[in-house]
């Protein structure tokens, strides 16, 4: 109950760290103020309108990321396994390379591109995967989107080569992932949406932990394996596709989240994925708080900055749990 | 010989234009001139050697006259042309349209790590490249190809005037490049005395792309464009061409205007998170295209004029 508390905590003095602090030299009284909608017009907007949306939506694209990432852990069994392992990562980056260089108009164009390119290679991934009898094998899962992967890189590879120099820097960047797209809208539309996919994994979660001992003992103690897997195959991906959608690629949290709450907490998924939904969010709006603050006005990306934070923690727990 | 560039160069010959107060009036005219001809006002001597030293510091020891040159970098093209080498112009890059006349010369593809072959088998005395650690491989093999190459670095308006001499010098040319070098200069330090008596009226964001927020910093010659235009930069802080940016930082630091490298209002304008700065609330932008505004060139001074055009609520 302790660990319940210290971490629901951590998550909320991370979101209202990431509220109080920003480019932009707001005193905390001044803050508090505008959250109430007192103080000037820009203060209040800054607040309400950008920072407290922005770190939200970090909080959400986070967790969501985490929990995606223990639950393919569980289903592929293997703890390399993360959101963008299965063809998504590949799939996103080439819609939003392909809208960028063709110029696609429209200030929707590129997370839509983005997501229709994630969910054509889910399906591709998917459709690979199904073998005999309509089994979805999880080992060619793997491999299915480490090929779809590599070919969606390549073509992107051949895009960028032709588009011009600015169109190129402009889809790397987007790459790189961000929450500078985040508003009101994003965060309605993004928690909507990912409620479904997070209630359906959670609720699947006594499930999970037959399964992580093998498909043939979780089918005899009466798991419907080959039903649970593509339902969780498909809302870990739709999941997946959103955050690519809100915020582009952020590796590092799917991985490394679901471990580090595993070493404290242990295997079982009822609190794994609650606890790394909290940590996740966690991770990501502190980094999201730094990468807008440590060399401002510059921003750097929130990947990088989510890894040099995440790694050295990642690290002691390792050194912590192989003692 | 041996040439090095520099503020003032060395060795400059008498200038070509009579006054410095006729300016870009009568700058402009002769630019035009070589730029639709590509004719070259005088020939270069006799055959002769020559060393120089480009933005590298790499010495390159050249054959003269130079006959036939590749530029990869467009705004190098547009010099070539405009001190009267455009005949001599034997291979361009892909981008980069200006002057109409550059059009008519085969492309060679990308600019930065060029396609060495294709560029060889336009059969060069001289390529010149942009001065970017991209183009390190292609240098080394057109060294070992035996073909002269020169970077040279076009960031800011002071690089026009100090890179015009040097290849004016490496190629036969000087006279017209160090004249024109010599108008551009003057005028430029002109329009930068009176800008810094007038102050700054207006302050600006220049926009390059919204997501990420791309703007463009103090080391660009955009910057300065925006300077001589009475208009101050609102991100000069930032020491390079450009930096990823936070909305935050752009509604704090609350621009009159925002300039953006479009034709039409940007799309980003109606979305939500962008209307917490004033200047896109009330619709306040100024765009700008065409290649003047792509990199530094001779028709810069004429660029920061058009942009002050554009900015009749910024004029002093």
């Amino acid at each position: 109950m302790i660990r319940w508390f210290a971490l629901t905590l951590l998550a909320l003095a991370a979101v209202v760290l990431g509220i109080s602090l920003g480019p932009a030299d707001i005193p905390l009284s001044r803050v508090i103020g505008s959250v109430f909608g007192q103080g000037d017009d820009l203060t209040v907007a800054i607040i309400r309108d950008l920072r407290i949306p922005r770190s939200l939506l970090a909080f959400l694209v986070g967790g969501s990321l985490a929990v995606t990432g223990a639950v393919l852990q569980a289903l592929v069994r293997n703890p390399l396994a993360e959101p963008y392992l299965l063809g998504l990562s590949g799939g996103a980056g080439l819609g939003a390379v392909a809208a960028i260089a063709l110029s696609v108009g429209g200030v929707w164009a590129v997370p839509v591109a983005a997501t229709v390119g994630s969910l054509a290679a889910i399906t591709l991934v998917y459709r690979l995967a199904i073998v005999a009898g309509g089994v979805l094998d999880t080992r060619v899962l793997l491999f299915g989107g480490v090929v779809v992967s590599a070919f969606s890189t390549a073509i992107m590879g051949a895009i960028l080569a032709l588009a011009p120099a600015a169109e190129l820097r402009n889809a790397m960047l987007w790459m790189l992932g961000g929450f500078n797209r985040a508003s009101w809208l994003t965060v309605t539309v993004f928690a909507c949406y990912s409620a479904v996919p997070l209630v359906v994994l959670y609720r699947a979660a006594r499930s999970l932990d037959l399964i992580s001992l093998g498909e043939e003992p979780a089918q005899y103690l009466g798991v419907d394996v080959e039903r649970l897997k593509r339902l969780l195959y498909l809302m870990a991906s739709l999941l997946t596709a959103a955050a690519v959608a809100v915020a582009g690629i952020i590796g590092f949290v799917g991985l490394v989240v679901p471990h580090g709450i595993r070493m404290i907490w242990g295997h079982k998924h009822t609190s794994l994925l609650p606890g790394a939904f909290l940590l996740g969010g966690t991770l990501l709006v502190t980094a999201d708080t730094l990468a807008r603050t440590v060399v401002a006005p510059i921003e750097l990306p929130v990947g990088s900055v989510t890894a040099l934070i995440g790694v050295p923690v990642f690290l002691v727990l390792v050194r912590r749990w192989v003692k | 010989m041996i040439f090095r560039g520099g503020d003032g160069g060395t060795g400059r010959l008498p200038t070509l234009i009579p006054s410095a107060t006729e300016g870009v009036s009568f700058l402009l005219p002769k630019i035009f001139f070589f730029l639709l001809t590509g004719a070259v006002a005088c020939s270069p001597g006799a055959s002769d050697t020559g060393v120089f030293v480009d933005d590298l510091g790499i010495s390159i020891e050249l054959e003269l006259p130079v006959d036939r040159i590749v530029s990869l970098s467009p705004s190098l093209t547009e010099m070539l042309f405009a001190i009267g080498l455009g005949d001599r112009v034997v291979g361009r890059t892909d981008w980069g349209s200006y002057p109409p006349a550059a059009l008519e010369v085969a492309s060679v593809g990308a600019g930065l790590s060029p396609n060495v072959e294709v560029v060889a088998a336009r059969n060069p005395d001289l390529v010149l490249f942009y001065r970017s650690t991209s183009n390190a491989v292609a240098i080394e093999q057109f060294t070992n190809l035996g073909i002269p190459s020169a970077s040279f670095l076009l960031d800011s308006l002071g690089d026009v005037p100090r890179v015009a001499r040097i290849i004016g010098a490496m190629v036969g040319q000087r006279e017209i490049a160090d004249s024109l070098a010599d108008v551009f200069a003057r005028e430029l330090a002109a329009a930068a005395t009176r800008t810094t008596a007038n102050q700054f009226s207006c302050e600006a964001v220049i926009l390059v792309w919204d997501s990420p927020p791309m703007v463009i910093g103090g080391g660009s010659f955009l910057s300065e464009l925006l300077r001589l235009a009475g208009v101050r930069n609102i991100f000069d802080d930032v020491a390079g061409p450009d930096a990823e940016v936070s909305i935050e930082s752009i509604a704090a630091r609350d621009p009159d205007v925002i300039v953006s490298l479009a034709s039409e209002i940007p799309g980003f304008a109606a979305r939500q998170e962008w209307r917490v700065i004033e200047a896109v609330r009330e619709s306040s932008f100024v765009l700008i295209s065409g290649s003047q505004f792509e990199y530094a060139s001779f028709r810069s001074l004429d660029a920061a004029r058009e942009l002050k055009e554009k900015l009749p609520e910024c004029a002093p």
